[in-house]
């Protein structure tokens, strides 16, 4: 219904590719959660480069319930030009970025700084595998497309904590930094629905209003 | 088909380990990527598995010694889905050169201690005819449709294959068949005559360079002869069988005599067939075209043909051809002939 809603309000404005300018405003807010921050993990392999322990990042949680790693979507709206390609690092043992947001149909670079074998095993949400590539030598760097809008989650199969998520999608979108925030510039005036993701944590859509030249704010709950 | 190759990746257990900087050979290279999920001995036993599936025990001759080298290379290389094969066992093939790769399948053959196992490169496709050489664990069904002096007859022939040891292998053959009456009368429908057979790989090249068997085929004479179902008597069909590649042809051929129990009821008979057979890609889902010249006594056919492996894993295959006689056309008639092929061992679905 939101999704229509917006349609209906912005019509051919939906068709252009966001871009800011005078004409537009932005959203801005924050996504928080009641939810404890989970313990830390104990490491039983590979300890001289993992560490003994490693936050688990399934919930990062910040003061005030800050809550980081989530993705804001803003729905019907095409983002611009694509920006950098897409890169995910294995670093002690960990995907560094966590969550990222990545345009369809471009490839992405897998690498890794761990003298020690990782895998970027890329998998949909029904567990089918969009590739799993080795990476045994620090410096490696290797390339594979990640295909359509969806969401796409990493793995390695020789350290099972390590887990990374690549939000797919051509809408505009933006990641919770620690600070919980998030920011959508370049918005043209209208309503509209946005949408909130979390690996773990779930929120209901919000619907916002836009106006030219001015900031809209939004808060999401996620628990 | 590499039964369940799973992740080639780890190191040597879950304890705090030294690590190597950069492996560089190839054991060392096992140590340090593979055995975490494989174990260093490659039995697939690791204390603190990181992946869901059990892997392939590479100790196991029976299990590491059937499939062709090209078939390890591009699990390696590719990952495991490239081969039907779980998604765990990710691709090296960016990381590896194809050496090296080569070398993994060899330290990985070495795993097997026993020897005399003949390596799956010998494992050459079933030919229509010819018998192979390299012993199987298969079920094949084969039917067979003849055009003779304006008549049609079928058999349906089920074949079960078992392996016995390192070089042996034994089968039952059941063949039904609908045949027309030599006067014109009703057709007849049964029981064929029940093959069993055994056969051992007398030589095997290391290397693949080729490989020769001896069996020995028994026709029991369970088919009712009177309505030419059978021979009415048992016959004794002791064979050679070849195989070798040149260049990318397979070459297989086959002598086999047919000594009946009983000569009044069935002539005896040398049976010979040769194969020429190229595959169109190295996966195990290939298409493969050959040809096969039969002869029997003195008729001689010939078979084009082609085969497709039917799943990513090797498991399924089948393969249609047509007989068309060189000489003697009245008496050869025309066969359409084919089989489907179940390697019952092997998973016929990819592993996610």
């Amino acid at each position: 219904m939101g999704r229509l809603l917006a349609v209906g309000v912005l019509g051919a404005c939906l068709a252009a590719p966001l871009s800011a300018d005078a004409q537009t405003g932005s959203i801005t807010g924050t996504v928080t959660t009641k939810a404890a921050a989970p313990r830390p993990l104990r490491v039983t392999i590979d300890q001289r480069i993992c560490g003994d322990e490693l936050p688990d990042e399934s919930i990062v949680v910040g003061a005030g319930g800050a809550l980081a790693h989530a993705v804001v979507t803003l729905t019907g709206i095409k983002a611009g030009a694509a920006g950098a390609a897409p890169v995910v690092m294995n670093e002690k043992c960990r995907f560094v970025p966590r969550v990222q947001v990545v345009r369809p149909n471009v490839e992405m670079t897998t690498s890794s700084r761990d003298p020690v074998l990782h895998t970027t095993q890329a998998q949909l949400l029904d567990g089918s595998t969009l590739f799993n590539v080795a990476l045994p030598i620090p410096g490696i760097t290797i390339r594979r497309p990640v295909g359509s809008a969806r969401v796409v989650r990493l793995g390695c199969n020789t350290h099972p904590w390590m887990r990374g998520w690549m939000i797919v999608t051509d809408e505009v979108a933006a990641v919770t930094g620690a600070d919980g925030r998030f920011t959508l510039a370049g918005v043209p005036p209208g309503t509209y629905e946005l949408r909130v993701w979390h690996e773990t944590l779930q929120g209901a859509p919000q619907k916002v209003t836009v106006a030219a030249g001015t900031t809209a704010q939004a808060a999401f709950v996620l628990q | 088909m590499l039964p369940t190759l799973v992740l080639l990746a780890g190191v040597m257990s879950g304890a705090v380990q030294p690590q190597p900087a950069v492996p560089s050979t190839i054991p060392e290279m096992w140590d340090a990527w593979c055995a975490r999920c494989h174990a260093p001995d490659g039995s697939g036993r690791v204390a603190e598995p990181t992946i869901s599936v059990e892997p392939m025990d590479f100790t196991d001759c029976a299990v590491a010694t059937p499939e062709p080298d090209a078939d390890w290379e591009i699990a390696i290389a590719a990952g495991g889905p490239a081969v039907g094969l779980s998604a765990e066992m990710p691709a090296f093939g960016d990381a590896l050169t194809t050496e090296q790769i080569r070398g993994f399948v060899r330290h990985i053959r070495g795993m097997c201690r026993e020897s005399g196992w003949p390596l799956g490169n010998l494992n050459f496709p079933l030919p229509i005819f010819t018998e192979k050489a390299y012993p199987e664990n298969e079920f094949v069904l084969k039917p067979r449709l003849s055009r003779r002096d304006g008549r049609s007859d079928l058999e349906f022939v089920s074949v079960y294959e078992r392996r016995l040891g390192r070089r042996g292998m034994w089968e039952v053959a059941v063949p039904l068949a609908s045949h027309a009456a030599d006067d014109g009368g009703a057709r007849a429908h049964g029981l064929g005559d029940v093959d069993i057979a055994v056969k051992y790989v007398l030589a095997a090249g290391a290397e693949g360079a080729g490989i020769l068997s001896g069996g020995l085929e028994v026709a029991l004479p369970t088919g009712r002869d009177s309505r030419g179902l059978g021979h009415g008597t048992a016959v004794f069909e002791p064979y050679l069988a070849a195989g070798t590649m040149i260049g990318d042809v397979y070459v297989q051929a086959q002598l086999k005599g047919e000594l009946s129990a009983d000569r009044a009821k069935a002539a005896r008979a040398v049976v010979y067939n040769m194969y020429l057979g190229r595959d169109t890609a190295v996966t195990p889902d290939t298409w493969t075209i050959g040809i096969e010249l039969n002869g029997e006594n003195r008729e001689l056919a010939v078979t084009p043909q082609i085969r497709k492996g039917l799943t990513r894993t090797g498991a399924l295959g089948a393969a249609f051809g047509v007989r068309i006689p060189l000489n003697r056309r009245e008496e050869q008639g025309t066969r359409w002939v084919g089989y489907l092929l179940w390697e019952y061992l092997e998973p016929v679905l990819p592993r996610r």
